[in-house]
């Protein structure tokens, strides 16, 4: 296990290195720049603040000299909220995505799976079919649309919960997280039930019920764990997505996170902002898939080796 | 309160279809009990349904040691398995969970009805009556690490450890290498017979059940054909059915049926080497077949034989062009065919092969007509194709009209005659058969050999017969080759290998089939 870890985290650089230097260079052939405003700036002016941010020099050295910089932590300013660096605009937002995003993960996690193991053991029956419908639907519904219906009736008619920005509570939290964990939940309650029904057909789980054991002792002794195979491989990617902020989700209950900065940085060309947040995300993904890799090996052992 | 295990008027039914009808059998104390017949006889419905293990629902009477088993809930068949029968099923591979080890196996099994948790001398006690060797190591293993033979060892063993009174065995070595089906077999056996247990055996290899069971109970479409004593039943039937299936099964003490006449040699293969490089990141390769030497004559068939791994498969697609082959010549009539990717469609037309699975070798999609002519589609014209493929058809020993039939509508034999009436219709000179028969029903499989000795003798067509079972090789072909580990150790007339075998590898054979 822990030369899997290493291992894993030593391949990561490559690839890290390799999503950084294309997001940057695909950054630049795109058109425009962090200085294009309605206005154009006087030619000296340009010329003064092209220089102030390195953008003078060659494009391998400009990658060079942001890799350098990156290796000691400093994601570089920003090039639009001037007054900013990337380090601290991140460090400011990123909490906010992490505890709406893990919030979400959980809920969708325990609400997915216990949901369809439930269908599962129902298979075939109308419970069943209820809830996959309810499942397709969740995950077929856009948060665009999910979330201003929650905020319109839980917020605006019901009155029950604020509908924008944070407070000292924690009620701000319910719906943008209930928004975000809707169509996960959805699409691991479908991975669950499949998981599941499929398991409890198989020669193993006859085995087990030859030897006369109870119902729910072979359900959480002999079938959970490879049921759960399907959900842990969607959740590593979709843990990455949650955590690092979604946009709509954001901008709809007017949350400062992360999500919001990616967008509006892409769209400012503000190149080290997205970088910046290009790098997390690829963090974060390497990571959480690492993660479920970890969790398959607990699993199935079978994957312990390859 | 009687002993036994005593089945009367048994029916089982699958929504409105009546699988098994009136079967009625007893199972003494201490007896071995075995139920044969070919697939879709109802044998494994008629032994697993009263114990609630199948899709089916039982009616009639089951009683076992005084208790009636049809009409129970769930609940408390779950109970009657637990205290008073182990189970061994057919699929080894399969029958153990992939995340608990064997440890855990035991454990369970040994407490499934109550008993104390078993402490690890006692387990490895467990696994040592079970033959399993280095028992100490193998109770922390995952079954993955385990061979096939070793699980169902395993499996074996977990179903006697909260020591049952009856052991129902549901093909428990159709699914092992051929080499260890016999001793597996002797193995529960001998186990029963130490612990005065009582056994049913499901099983369609009347071969293989003949020396172990006591008595033995036929059944044809889910219908009692005839049921004696083992022995009498397997070699001496008194039904029409009986006698069909018995010669449907190859034995090595039958009488060596003629072969037809063969000619010049067509195929020499010289010093052939096949290695894979090993899976994952790991280092080295791993050798497939070393040094592999055959020839093969006009109207031969050469029997390819050995344990699953031994490389017989490998060899014979190397030979017909369908897999890499590191070094070595292949000739033709003296003629050194190329490479497998510069083979052209002459080179093709030459050995055309036959695989294990008909279902999974035809496209779906395809009506049989145009799965036939696939090879010479180019090459017939269009008004000739459909009288073409319906000739084939003939041929091969099935309706004209087949012709417009999908895949899907065919009976395991009836698609493998259709995937060997594609082979034919390149006018082949020899046919590759990896385990062509091997995944049929016994009587379907009999059939089939018999139209490949049909068409030898009216195409003089050779043939490649690749088999783990050496007592069909014995049967069908002139010479016989037996590979292990990637070499052929042995090859002779079949009368020859079977007087005076040479290498260690034929002699465990033939005691293994014997």
């Amino acid at each position: 296990m822990g030369r899997l870890i290493s291992r894993r985290l030593l391949t990561a650089i490559p690839t890290l290195l390799a999503i950084i230097i294309l997001s940057f260079v695909l950054m630049r052939v795109a058109p425009g720049g962090p200085f294009d405003g309605e206005r154009p700036l006087a030619p000296e002016v340009r010329a003064a603040l092209e220089a102030a941010y390195g953008l003078d020099k060659s494009l391998p050295e400009q990658v060079w000299l942001y890799l350098t910089r990156l290796a000691q932590g400093d994601f570089g300013p920003s090039m639009v909220y001037r007054d900013f660096t990337v380090g601290g605009l991140i460090a400011e937002a990123l909490p906010v995505s992490l505890l709406i995003g893990g919030c979400a993960l959980v809920l969708a996690s325990l609400l997915g799976i216990s949901t369809g193991l439930w269908a599962a053991l129902r298979a075939g029956k109308w419970q069943d079919e209820v809830l996959m419908l309810g499942a397709t639907l969740l995950t077929a519904l856009p948060t665009f649309v999910t979330g201003p219906l929650l905020a319109l009736i839980f917020g605006l008619w019901l009155g029950w919960l604020p509908v924008s920005g944070q407070n000292d509570g924690w009620n701000w939290l319910v719906l943008p997280v209930i928004a975000l964990a809707l169509p996960v939940t959805g699409a691991v309650a479908k991975l669950a039930r499949a998981g599941l029904a499929g398991e409890l057909g198989s020669d193993h789980i006859r085995a087990a019920r030859a030897r006369g054991i109870a119902p729910l002792t072979i359900l959480r002794r002999h079938a959970l764990r490879p049921a759960l195979v399907p959900v842990a491989s969607y959740l590593g990617p979709a843990a990455a997505a949650l955590l690092t902020g979604a946009v709509v989700i954001e901008t709809v209950f007017g949350l400062p996170g992360l999500g919001r900065y990616f967008v509006q940085g892409a769209l400012n060309r503000d190149y080290p902002l997205v970088l910046g947040v290009v790098t997390l995300y690829a963090g974060l993904i390497i990571l959480f898939n690492l993660f479920a890799d970890l969790i398959y090996g607990w699993l199935d052992p079978r994957m312990r080796e390859g | 309160m009687s002993e036994g295990y005593a089945v009367r008027n048994l029916g089982v039914r699958i929504g409105d279809q009546l699988i098994v009808d009136d079967v009625s059998f007893t199972l003494a104390p201490g007896e071995v009990f075995a139920l044969a017949g070919a697939s879709g006889a109802g044998k494994s419905m008629s032994a697993m349904t009263p114990f609630g293990l199948s899709a089916g629902v039982a009616s009639g009477s089951a009683m076992l040691d005084g208790i009636e088993l049809v009409g129970l809930s769930e609940h408390e068949l779950s109970r009657i398995r637990a205290e008073k029968i182990g189970f061994v099923f057919q699929q080894p591979l399969t029958a153990l969970t992939p995340h608990r080890t064997v440890r855990q196996h035991l454990q369970e099994a040994a407490m499934q009805a109550g008993g104390a948790k078993p402490d690890k001398a006692a387990m490895v006690v467990m696994l040592e009556a079970v033959g399993l060797s280095r028992p100490d190591e193998r109770l922390a293993q995952y079954p993955h690490r385990l061979s096939g033979g070793e699980r169902q060892r395993v499996l074996i063993a977990a179903a006697l450890a909260h020591g049952p009174r009856y052991l129902v065995a549901d093909e428990p070595v159709s699914a092992l290498d051929a080499a260890l089906r016999g001793e597996i077999m002797a193995l529960l056996v001998r186990l029963c017979r130490e612990r005065g247990m009582a056994m049913l055996l499901v099983s369609h290899d009347l071969a293989g059940i003949e020396h172990h069971a006591d008595r033995l109970l036929l059944l044809e479409s889910g219908r009692v054909a005839e049921a004696g004593p083992a022995p009498q039943i397997a070699t001496l039937p008194a039904t029409d059915y009986g006698k069909r299936l018995m010669a449907a099964t190859p034995r090595l003490t039958e009488p060596l049926p003629s072969l037809p006449e063969t000619g010049e040699v067509l195929l020499e293969v010289e010093a052939a080497h096949i290695h894979f490089p090993k899976p994952g990141w790991r280092r080295g390769r791993i050798d497939a077949v070393v040094d592999a030497s055959l020839t093969l004559a006009k109207g031969e068939t050469l029997a390819l034989v050995g344990g699953s791994g031994s490389g017989k498969s490998t060899l014979g697609r190397a030979i017909a062009g369908l897999g890499p082959m590191a070094s070595g010549i292949v000739r033709w009539q003296g003629e050194t065919l190329p490479p497998r990717q510069r083979r052209n469609a002459g080179h093709r037309r030459l050995i055309q092969p036959v695989f294990q699975d008909p279902l999974a070798s035809l496209d779906p999609r395809w009506n049989v007509a145009d799965i036939i002519l696939e090879p010479v589609r180019w090459l017939v014209p269009e008004d000739d194709q459909h009288e073409r493929a319906k000739d084939l058809l003939e041929e091969v020993g099935l309706p004209r009209d087949f012709a417009s039939r999908k895949p899907a509508s065919l009976s395991g034999g009836q698609a493998q005659r259709v995937a060997i009436a594609r082979a034919l219709s390149a006018d082949p000179e020899m046919l590759l058969l990896d385990e062509a028969t091997s995944a049929l029903d016994p009587l379907v499989a009999d059939g089939v050999v018999a139209l490949f000795g049909r068409l030898q003798r009216e195409r003089g067509l050779s043939l490649l017969f690749i088999t783990h079972d050496l007592a069909l090789a014995r049967r069908a072909a002139h010479r016989i080759a037996v590979m292990e580990a990637g070499r052929i150790v042995e090859c002779a007339a079949r009368e020859e290998l079977f007087a005076n075998p040479q290498a260690e590898a034929t002699r465990r054979l033939i005691a293994a089939s014997g």
